[in-house]
């Protein structure tokens, strides 16, 4: 027998993973943190924080996301992406914190992973044929081997098929049986047994029974290991973390690349005149994503446009987002409404967080206008979730231009419709709404740039504070002056570039080989910005505060230029 | 996975803390581990504590020697513990002035064994992200969790890690604290396995409490940490001021249990950082410029 | 008001702040100095408590110095629902069993502890051994209660002081060097414990996911 990385053993048995709980496993000396989602999903990942390598088995398990006790960090359900560090509540967490996960199979009663490929478990026919009884494992302090070799004194399973770390019999009662033996340790292992075929009326007296049969055999493997020399521990494997995440901030060189394949999984009316979609993967799962964030959707006539992902945290199978006709479209939302069907496949880019949510006020507001429902769902379902005050207000035309009602519906008392207002009746309503601010309150809007540029103005004059009012307009609808000239100098390529007339620092960037990641390319989202390190820049986005644009320190580059003559980048 | 190590001579010669003065009992030995190194130590009959390498026919518990032994070890009493050194120590230990203050309550508040090294111990004790989860509602509290820009410094001069201008909202900052308030500390790490910090005092705007964690390195992956307190509360006795230390440390002490690897990691790699995360940051490459190797894992070459 | 002579750092003295709370009850705490300062075996001390132990309660001029028996105390006397000191012979006789159970938990998971973290002078590598063998069969139970039905120590619906009395020198255990992770059973019950409203946490412990 040869205890390589290959195996794939159980290390839990289904039973083990009840709801809200997280289950402490080890394989071959490295421990796992093993736990259940809501939606029933599986993790195995490897048992430290990426923070502070702090056990995630002493972690919360919170249906969708495992918390860790240390410093809160969340780490979502299927991809173990990270989707919040409390430490700093405005950052949206960088993509790549990912925790270390294991592939999984759930066979036979049993949660099986695995160190090394993903080929799966040992196939066991004489198993396959339902009514399975999953005997109370037996931890032992004795090396694997050890434990194999006692069953198989009892066992018919002579061959040495596999890795060797099972034997199948008949027991004494004439029923078929699996043991499956999971080196823990060097010196450590567990035995779990399955029998198949069981019929007896008093299920609880068979588990005793081999329960008994277990702690015999445990007890003699256990002197017999007393009496050897202890093997040395294996020593477990504490990957490194990427090099880009060694150091902090890193500047992601994304690009505006359609990295994902998905599968319009649904489509229906979300609402009146808005399309939801559900996105599946094709193969594999999707990247982590955070409430706030987006995609970009790659349509088949060549146009990218962004849209807010819907999804709660813990609905990581599929993206979600909700799509609004639009008259006036140049070709982006009709195309989704039109042409795209389900089952189609669409190219999108990895998903972003450009309107990262801050879990650390006392009450969250959210005021939707429209389709600005999205992004606000998202975050008003993960603070629901767990327990946090929040007020959704979604200002509509009448109750069937209410998106995803299903969704908001859920959030009952804390959401309220304000429905066939017009703007003088809104701006009362706003008033109403932030005419005072509650103490630590935080706000976020979405929705058309009027309702916004009301809602902004009201907030400002009721005293709000500018880092208290969280916005993201739907598109920027100021006319962009692109008629200046000046110079870039890009502080980290150590490159000075001259941005002419009628072209952006994007594009001028581009064409010389420095690539940003950038998405609706129209000053709205936030995606292309660069930190201004000289230089005063001209704003023309929508994206920055009045604050943060007075400040100089960011600069959107797909719209926004230069007063001054130069400006340096920390590009 | 702890195995004996003959230490890094910046920790030899260090000045460690093996027991607090107050409670080492009258007339006889009393036994410790020092870096994997068995010690006995006493108090003979003027009071003055020595220590030395435990010999096998003196065993704690024997009544101690009437005269201090031809080889004992350096010993020093500072801040209310006993400290001595395998190696050869610096004349002096780094300075905490606020002790000598004569308004202060100096309170050795206890030593309590711990399963993990010495710098993961003091990373914690630098740590202001954990107090909302660790220690809910005393030194933190949902959802106030940020932790909001500081400033730190590597003082070559004092050779020591600086970290100011640190503020946290926290609900029961002391034991005369009433109700909630914005605090700012002051930390310093004046010695690899020791940090000091300073929080605004509830009672008076103009002065600091001082908390002191002085680690004792049992082995590579077990200390024990002393804890001294220099403050200033005239209302509570120590055993009042002792259960608040106590039930703090005793927060973290599961969590430091629960860390893997228990050595200090040196590589950047190894976890991730964030930017509440400065003074650690700083703090392992202090280490790793001093060229310690006990209880970390040195950065590869 | 009730009174209790606690030590926050003690097992034993969680027991009784777990059932006062459980039972929504107030009280005052008169801190005890049982480490490092070692004021339980002080004269003064011995006059509340002979044997020179921790926790001491003082109700209405009454006062009890052991820590079940003050669970049994506190259980008989504010319980309104009777559930957690049940009166029916056979499940009172059960209870009864699992006290003394934990009082061999407390003897070795719990002296292990502080062995480890306040170095009392016990044989703790002894202690450890005989831990793994309680936590065996208490994992054993609790597994075959969940096959029939049985979240709780003792045959009942609603947790008992079994509960109290068990939990911390398990919850504790791993400051003492006796780890929880072959004994899933066991983890999942501390799940359930710590589930039950009322529960408090004490340095050391920590809170459980909210369930169902």
């Amino acid at each position: 027998m040869s205890l390589t990385n290959d195996i794939w053993s159980p290390i839990a048995a289904s039973g083990d993973l009840p709801f809200r709980h997280v289950f402490h496993g080890q394989l071959l000396g490295q421990e796992f943190a093993a736990w259940r989602a809501d939606d029933g999903h599986v993790n195995v990942w490897e048992n430290r924080c990426l923070h502070r390598g702090v056990r995630l088995s002493i972690g919360l398990n919170d249906g969708r996301e495992l918390v860790c006790q240390y410093h809160g960090w969340r780490y979502a359900n299927r991809t173990a992406g990270c989707t919040y560090i409390p430490a700093h509540p405005a950052d949206a967490p960088a993509r790549t914190i990912t925790n270390r996960t294991y592939p999984v199979v759930e066979r036979y009663g049993l949660i099986w992973t695995t160190l090394g490929e993903e080929r799966g478990p040992p196939a066991r026919p004489e198993l396959d044929s339902g009514d399975l009884l999953t005997l109370r494992e037996m931890a032992a302090n004795a090396p694997a081997a050890m434990a194999v070799a006692a069953l198989r004194r009892h066992g018919d399973d002579g061959g040495q098929e596999g890795d060797g770390l099972s034997v199948t019999l008949t027991t004494p009662e004439g029923t078929r049986a699996a043991f499956f033996v999971q080196p823990v340790d060097s010196g450590r292992c567990v035995i779990r047994g399955v029998l198949a075929g069981d019929r007896s009326p008093d299920s609880i007296a068979t588990l005793r029974l081999h329960n008994e049969r277990l702690k015999a055999l445990r007890d003699v493997i256990e002197a017999e290991a007393l009496a050897a020399p202890a093997p040395e521990p294996l020593a477990p494997v504490y990957a490194p973390v990427s090099a880009e995440l060694a150091e902090m901030p890193g500047l992601l060189k994304a690009g505006r690349r359609a990295s994902l394949s998905v599968a319009v999984s649904r489509k229906w009316a979300a609402g009146a005149d808005v399309a939801g979609f559900e996105l599946a993967a094709v193969s594999g799962g999707l990247p982590t994503f955070q409430p706030g964030g987006h995609i970009d959707v790659h349509l088949p006539n060549g146009l990218i446009r962004p849209y807010s992902l819907v999804n709660a945290p813990g609905e990581t199978g599929s993206y979600v987002i909700g799509v609004k006709r639009d008259p006036a479209s140049r070709g982006g939302s009709q195309t989704l409404h039109e042409t795209v069907r389900e089952g189609d496949l669409l190219a999108i880019s990895e998903p972003r967080n450009n309107f990262p949510l801050r879990r650390d006020a006392n009450l969250t507001i959210f005021i939707a206008g429209g389709v600005g429902v999205t992004p606000l769902i998202a975050m008003a379902q993960a603070l629901d979730h767990s327990g946090s005050a929040i007020a959704f207000h979604c200002f509509a035309r009448d109750e069937a231009h209410i998106a995803f009602a299903d969704r908001l519906g859920a959030l009952k008392s804390r959401f309220t419709p304000h429905l066939g207002l017009d703007p003088v009746e809104t701006e009362a309503r706003l008033r109403t709404l932030l005419g005072q601010r509650p103490v630590g309150a935080h706000v976020y809007l979405c929705g058309p740039t009027p309702m916004l540029e009301t809602a902004r103005r009201v907030a400002a004059e009721a005293g709000w504070p500018e880092a208290a009012v969280h916005f993201e307009y739907f598109k920027n609808e100021r006319a962009v002056d692109a008629g200046s000239s000046f110079e870039i100098a890009l502080a980290r390529s150590a490159l000075t570039l001259t941005v002419p007339a009628g072209r952006t620092i994007l594009e001028v960037l581009r064409d010389n080989g420095v690539d940003l990641p950038s998405s609706c390319e129209q000053g709205a989202c936030g995606t292309c910005e660069a930190t201004v390190l000289e230089g005063e820049p001209d704003h023309q986005d929508v994206y920055l505060s009045d604050a943060e644009k007075r400040e100089g320190r960011r600069i959107m580059t797909c719209v926004s230029r230069a007063r001054s003559a130069r400006i340096t980048l920390d590009v | 996975m702890s195995g004996f190590a003959s230490p890094d001579p910046v920790t030899l010669n260090l000045w460690h803390p093996i027991a607090a003065i107050g409670e080492i009992p009258p007339g006889k030995v009393s036994a410790t581990v020092l870096l994997d190194e068995p010690v006995n130590f006493a108090k003979v009959a003027d009071g003055e504590p020595f220590v030395w390498r435990a010999r096998p026919e003196l065993r704690a518990g024997d009544a101690a020697p009437s005269t201090r032994p031809a080889d004992a070890l350096p010993s020093l009493v500072a801040y209310g513990y006993l400290w001595t050194s395998l190696g050869t120590p610096p004349e002096e230990i780094f300075a905490i002035p606020e002790y000598a203050e004569p308004d202060r309550r100096n309170v050795a508040a206890a030593s309590i064994g711990v399963a993990v090294s010495a710098p993961r111990a003091i990373e914690n004790f630098l740590d202001m992200g954990h107090f909302p989860y660790v220690h809910t509602g005393i030194l933190g509290e949902q959802p106030h969790t940020e932790v909001k820009e500081y400033d730190v410094e590597t003082s070559a001069e004092r050779d020591e890690v600086l970290a100011t201008r640190c503020r946290f909202f926290q609900p029961m900052a002391s034991t005369v604290a009433k109700g909630g308030m914005e605090v700012e500390y002051v930390y310093r790490v004046p010695h690899p396995f020791c940090s000091v910090l300073y929080k605004s005092s509830p009672l008076d705007a103009n002065r600091q409490d001082v908390i002191a964690i002085f680690l004792q390195p049992v082995g590579q992956e077990r200390i024990r940490a002393h804890m001294m307190l220099s403050i200033l509360d005239d209302q509570n006795d120590d055993t009042f001021i002792r259960r608040f230390q106590l039930m703090v440390f005793g927060q973290d002490k599961p969590i430091l249990e629960n860390q893997f690897p228990k050595r200090l990691p040196l590589d950047p790699r190894a976890e991730t950082p964030i930017r509440a995360d400065k003074s650690a940051i700083a703090y392992r490459r202090w280490l790793s410029a001093k060229g310690v190797t006990y209880g970390v894992i040195p950065a590869a070459a | 008001m009730i009174a209790l002579h606690d030590y926050e750092l003690s097992a034993e003295c969680y027991k009784v702040r777990l059932m006062l709370g459980l039972l929504g009850l107030k009280w005052r705490v008169v801190p005890v100095d049982y480490y490092p300062g070692a004021e339980h075996k002080t004269p003064a001390f011995r006059t509340l408590s002979p044997l020179g132990r921790i926790p001491v309660l003082e109700d209405d001029g009454f006062t009890l110095h052991e820590p079940h028996a003050i669970l049994i105390y506190l259980a008989g006397r504010y319980d309104t629902s009777d559930h957690w000191s049940p009166r029916e012979p056979r499940l009172a006789a059960e209870v009864a069993q699992w006290l003394s159970f934990a009082v061999d938990l407390d003897a070795s998971a719990g002296a292990a502890r502080r062995a480890d973290g306040f170095f009392e002078a016990v044989d703790a590598d002894a202690a450890r051994a005989e831990a793994h063998r309680l936590f065996r069969i208490l994992d054993e139970h609790l597994w075959f209660g969940e096959r029939q039905g049985r979240g709780w120590l003792c045959p009942a619906e609603r947790p008992t002081i079994a509960e109290i009395a068990c939990f911390p020198a398990v919850a504790l255990s791993e400051e003492g060097g006796v780890s929880r992770q072959d004994y899933p059973a066991i983890r999942r019950w501390m799940d359930r414990v710590k589930r039950v409203p009322g529960f408090s946490v004490m340095s050391g412990v920590f809170p459980a996911a909210p369930g169902r």
